[in-house]
């Protein structure tokens, strides 16, 4: 971990930004498709949650099995508050980051005092409380059957309601949402953060307040996942339970796992690639549904194998983690 | 509410709670001899259900395939142990709760494949009508499901208290270190104790099998519900373990009892969150200062 | 020396670096990729395209297979004969796995990738609501085959339906339990669309049909156990239960009520009309009665008319096909592409899905599976009450309740 000098350094990440922004508005001028359009926004709502759940994952070391139950939270209060209240888009949108960042703060103050995996256990217990809420407050959210028929977003007045609106809509929060989350690996609480990491112990000594950096980060990388689903909501316009269920955040660990818990651009480009997957047949050529179908088949086993396969091989940004925690495994007694 | 309805709940409670147990039971297991969550207890839970199914339909008696899906699981966690985690025994909790949960999203996957993606049966092990006891019906499976979770707890029992390799398990749990240089050879212990974890949660599906049929996904569910209990009970004690799998059993019946049938599912979840953050070590477990 | 910095190393700006760069490429490959799919233009050889969205696997998969089943034949049929006006028909299938999201997903799917004049679907009715948003949107008219009042209730002009609504059928099988001298029911509804829509019906005709509703149970679909719920409605003493599912718990219903000892008779509607219903429930299924329309035993059309003819044709069709007689869920799509058929044949000029949809509405006495069809421009659904029969189990198969 040596420093580096120089402001080249501060540029390079910030230029990766730029390039991909030229690339994500000149998508939409080199094809008129609404379907690849459509998918693109699939791709932009998951590279929100991921970049808020590396965040937490990598750099506060903290699990999270429950972040679909988040972007639930944003979802329904997004669609409820505009669809059925009549409020304007932008009030729904707020509310519902504010609300899904709540819900972090709630999990996390009790949840700190836990260990790693009872931790996962807890976020685990949070995503099926919320399933089963999603489920049962039929009133608010349809039931099981969903909410359909939510509204476009509308911002100062302009209806954002063309495929080619939505896709520039969500990619500029999610571009937005790279910028803030890469700011935020680079200052002093980033640094703080991955100290923590490094050694609890230090970075107490150090004077950093690891316990409110811990709580600030999963209440961030939790309002982040609302918002992804406020964009979700009014960008499909239908949501219903099943989609931010206990699969959906094990595949959202999977992807951060598989794409190296260390950076950001490893979960972010595993989240675009492996959202696009089950699409893969529009748009490739010479790629069947078939094929596709069959892909879709044995996804899981194929995230499963990778997860264990990348954790056991290939830790690369795991590969911090274990390097760090053998450290502090030296010192640490079962109790 | 009359007693002979109140008894009916109570008989329900007892039903499902003896499922908890044995999946509780195979958490509490592995915890002690590891200190970690296997998540993938509720996968071997539905693969006694499933391999018992397939081993029926391939001609196989209905006790032997019970016999023959139990040891196929208990062999399975074995291998498991050996295969994925044995080598990362130095690494952090993390990556080894990464692990279990990346190896049930596989068995689970394979499951569908191999078996199909529809509800499989078992026929009762005794078929008849229901047995009459004080007004309430039971059902003649549930005394099956009973009799083998008494059987399975005073074996487990037997074992921990009058075996060399008990007594191995129990000083891991205390201290991996200490039991080391005691001596205890940890590494077969915690192998036997993936097995015998696998075990008693196939135990547990393939005797629920024929009252709720089973399929592909019905890990998932009884996963979080058996983590529950045994947190609950506290974790690491089997005693306190079963306890705490009865009394969420009943607890989930009576609500639906009194309350309503739609949150049953929740009530094991409320539990499971109120637990972990008032009391983390369960009704019995000794409060122990754990580091963040 | 800067201290900005620090903590990020060379090799990971470089990492940043070339991450950013695939990451442009991996957003641009869509459109490299892009093939430009659209609606197929109105060229004389090519096929008409339509698609369809059934359940099949999950909790409807007893309802989608046979469903695609007589798709399938009824397609055959057409396009060996010749297709319609010399244009054969292609079905484009997917599978919404008996969830609303995904079947939303498939609607999007079809509409914008495939170009589909209409959609076949769904087979439940939460997933065919789910649709409605995207087919309006689009103007792409959906036959669903799912029997949920809301789905024509809560009119929409581009969604129609071929099942006999619950609108039907409940009034229906209420009088009949009414005139067995059942006066107190109670009632186990799932929470799905189907089971909802049913459960509102009831309460609302309780009365008028001259029953007292003595219990009210939910189960959610994939719920392996309804003790519970039995058990208070046993508590409660009825003459009779009323389920009102679609979905493969019904058989575990009624396996409960028989381990409760239970010796109420059972009443169900279309949903239950399934072997995989009598397969699940095995003896717990004998005596159980449910309403729903003739094509289970034919000659309730009444021998010799056309409706008889019809209906018997099928039934040897398919059972020479597939070696098993069709359900009312095979009627159901029949109906349904049937329907289609006829439309597309009565269309003068350009067919586009404005056009399919307006030659549907003018539909008027076309004979089915399901009964005889008129629609309208405001009436989607275009059946009565005279449709419905009540059986009984027994023996394993269903016959005539006398």
């Amino acid at each position: 971990m040596s420093g580096v000098k120089g402001s080249r350094t501060l540029m390079t990440p910030h230029l990766a930004l730029i390039a991909a922004a030229v690339a994500v508005a000149a998508v939409p001028l080199l094809t008129p498709d609404r379907y690849v359009l459509k998918v693109l926004v699939y791709v932009g709502v998951n590279v929100i949650v991921i970049a808020g759940l590396a965040l937490l994952f990598g750099h506060a070391g903290q699990i999270s099995m429950g972040h679909a139950a988040f972007v639930g939270i944003g979802a329904y209060t997004s669609a409820y508050l505009v669809k059925t209240l009549g409020a304007p888009w932008l009030v729904g949108a707020i509310a519902a980051t504010m609300l899904a960042a709540a819900g972090g703060l709630v999990l996390a103050l009790p949840a700190l005092r836990l260990r790693g995996h009872y931790l996962a256990m807890a976020t685990l217990g949070f995503n099926e409380i919320m399933y089963v809420v999603f489920r049962e407050a039929r009133a608010v959210t349809g039931g099981n059957d969903g909410l359909g028929g939510i509204p476009y977003p509308e911002v100062a007045g302009l209806r954002i309601d063309t495929p080619v609106g939505v896709y520039l809509l969500v990619w500029g929060v999610a571009l937005l949402t790279l910028l803030l989350v890469t700011n935020i690996l680079r200052s002093r609480p980033g640094r703080a953060m991955r100290a923590l990491h490094a050694t609890e112990n230090g970075a107490l000594a150090c004077g950093i307040d690891t316990v409110g950096l811990k709580i600030r980060t999963f209440a961030l990388s939790a309002a982040l996942a609302g918002l992804a689903g406020a964009l979700y909501a009014h960008g499909v316009g239908f949501i219903s339970p099943t989609t931010f269920g206990l699969d959906q955040s094990v595949i959202y660990v999977a992807i951060v796992v598989v794409g190296g818990a260390g950076s950001l651009a490893g979960p972010v480009l595993a989240a675009v690639a492996l959202t696009l997957l089950p699409y893969a047949d529009a748009l490739v050529p010479g790629l069947t549904k078939e094929t596709i179908a069959v892909m879709q088949d044995w996804e899981a086993d194929i995230y499963g194998l990778a997860m264990i396969a990348v954790v056991i091989f290939a830790p690369a940004g795991i590969g911090g983690l274990l390097r760090r925690a053998s450290a502090r495994r030296a010192g640490e007694v079962r109790g | 509410m009359d007693a002979a309805e109140f008894f009916q709940y109570v008989i329900a409670g007892l039903k499902s709670g003896s499922i908890y147990a044995l999946v509780a039971l195979g958490f509490t297991v592995v915890y002690g001899a590891t200190g970690i969550i296997n998540f993938a207890q509720g996968e071997f839970f539905m693969l006694g259900g499933v391999l018992a199914v397939w081993f029926h339909s391939l001609g196989l008696p209905l006790p032997v395939a019970g016999i023959a899906a139990v040891a196929a699981t208990a062999l399975l966690g074995v291998v498991f142990e050996r295969v994925a985690l044995r080598r990362q025994r130095s690494a952090n909790p993390l990556v080894l709760v990464i692990i279990t949960i990346g190896a049930s999203m596989v068995i689970k996957s394979l499951a569908r494949h191999l078996f199909g993606p529809d509800e499989l049966s078992l026929q009762e092990f005794t078929p008849g009508p229901s047995i009459d006891v004080a007004g309430a019906a039971v059902e003649r499976q549930a005394l099956w499901v009973w009799g083998l979770t008494i059987v399975a707890v005073l074996v487990l029992a037997w074992l921990y208290r009058r075996t060399k390799l008990g007594r191995a398990m129990r000083a891991c749990s205390i201290s991996h270190d200490a039991a080391r240089l005691m001596g205890i050879d940890t590494a077969r212990v915690v192998m036997v104790s993936f097995g015998i974890a696998a075990a008693l949660g196939a135990l547990g599906g393939f005797a629920v099998t024929p009252l709720t049929q089973t399929s592909w996904d019905a890990g998932a569910a009884i996963g979080v519900k058996g983590f529950a209990a045994a947190i609950l009970g506290g974790l690491g004690n089997p005693v306190a373990t079963v306890i705490g799998g009865l009394v969420l059993g009943l607890l989930e019946s009576l609500s639906v009892a009194f309350l309503s049938s739609t949150y049953k599912d929740a009530i094991s979840l409320l539990v499971l969150l109120v637990v972990l953050f008032v009391r983390p070590q369960g009704l019995f477990g000794k409060a122990r200062r754990g580091k963040v | 020396m800067s201290v900005r910095g620090a903590g990020v190393t060379m090799g990971g700006m470089r990492a940043l670096t070339r991450a950013g760069a695939a990451l442009l490429v991996a957003v641009c490959l869509p459109v490299v990729g892009c093939a430009g799919s659209g609606a197929g233009g109105d060229d004389g050889a090519e096929p008409y395209r339509i698609g369809a969205v059934l359940s099949l696997t999950g909790s409807y998969a007893g309802l989608g297979i046979p469903e695609k089943k007589a798709i399938d034949l009824e397609v055959a049929r057409i396009n060996e004969a010749g297709g319609i006006n010399g244009r054969e028909i292609e079905v484009i299938y997917e599978d919404d796995a008996t969830d609303a999201a995904k079947a939303q997903a498939a609607a999007v799917r079809l509409i914008d990738e495939e170009g589909v004049l209409a959609i076949i679907g769904a087979s439940g009715t939460g997933q065919t609501m789910a649709m409605r948003s995207d087919a309006e949107r689009a103007g792409v008219p959906i036959i669903s085959m799912a029997g949920g009042s809301v789905i024509t209730d809560d009119f929409s002009e581009w969604v129609f339906q071929t099942p006999w609504p619950n609108r039907i059928v409940v009034p229906f099988v209420l009088k009949q339990m009414a005139a067995a001298g059942h006066t107190r029911v109670a009632l186990i509804s799932d929470t799905g669309g189907y089971g909802v829509d049913g459960r509102d019906y009831v309460l609302a005709h309780a009365e008028e049909a001259g029953v007292t509703l003595v219990a009210d149970q939910t189960y959610n679909a994939g719920d392996t156990d309804m003790s519970s719920q039995m058990t208070k409605i046993r508590a409660a003493d009825p003459d009779a239960v009323l389920i009102w599912a679609a979905g493969k718990e019904a058989a575990i219903i009624a396996r409960n009520a028989r381990q409760l000892n239970m010796e109420q008779p059972l009443y169900g509607g279309s949903g239950i009309a399934r072997q995989e219903f009598i397969d699940g429930a095995a003896e717990a299924a004998e005596g159980v009665r449910l309403g729903t329309g003739r094509i289970l035993v034919p000659e309730a059309f009444g021998e010799g008319t056309e409706a008889y003819n019809v209906a018997t044709d099928f039934i040897a069709r398919y059972e020479a096909e597939y070696g098993a007689k069709p359900d009312i869920f095979a009627g159901h799509a029949y109906d349904a592409i049937g329907l289609i058929a006829d439309a597309l044949g009565r269309i003068d000029g350009d067919v586009t899905s404005e056009a399919l949809r307006d030659a549907l509405e003018q539909t008027n006495g076309w004979i089915g599976i399901d009964g005889t069809f008129t629609y309208s421009a405001n009436d989607h659904n275009g059946l009565t009450e005279d449709e419905m029969v009540l059986y009984i189990i027994d023996g394993g198969t269903w016959r005539l309740d006398d």
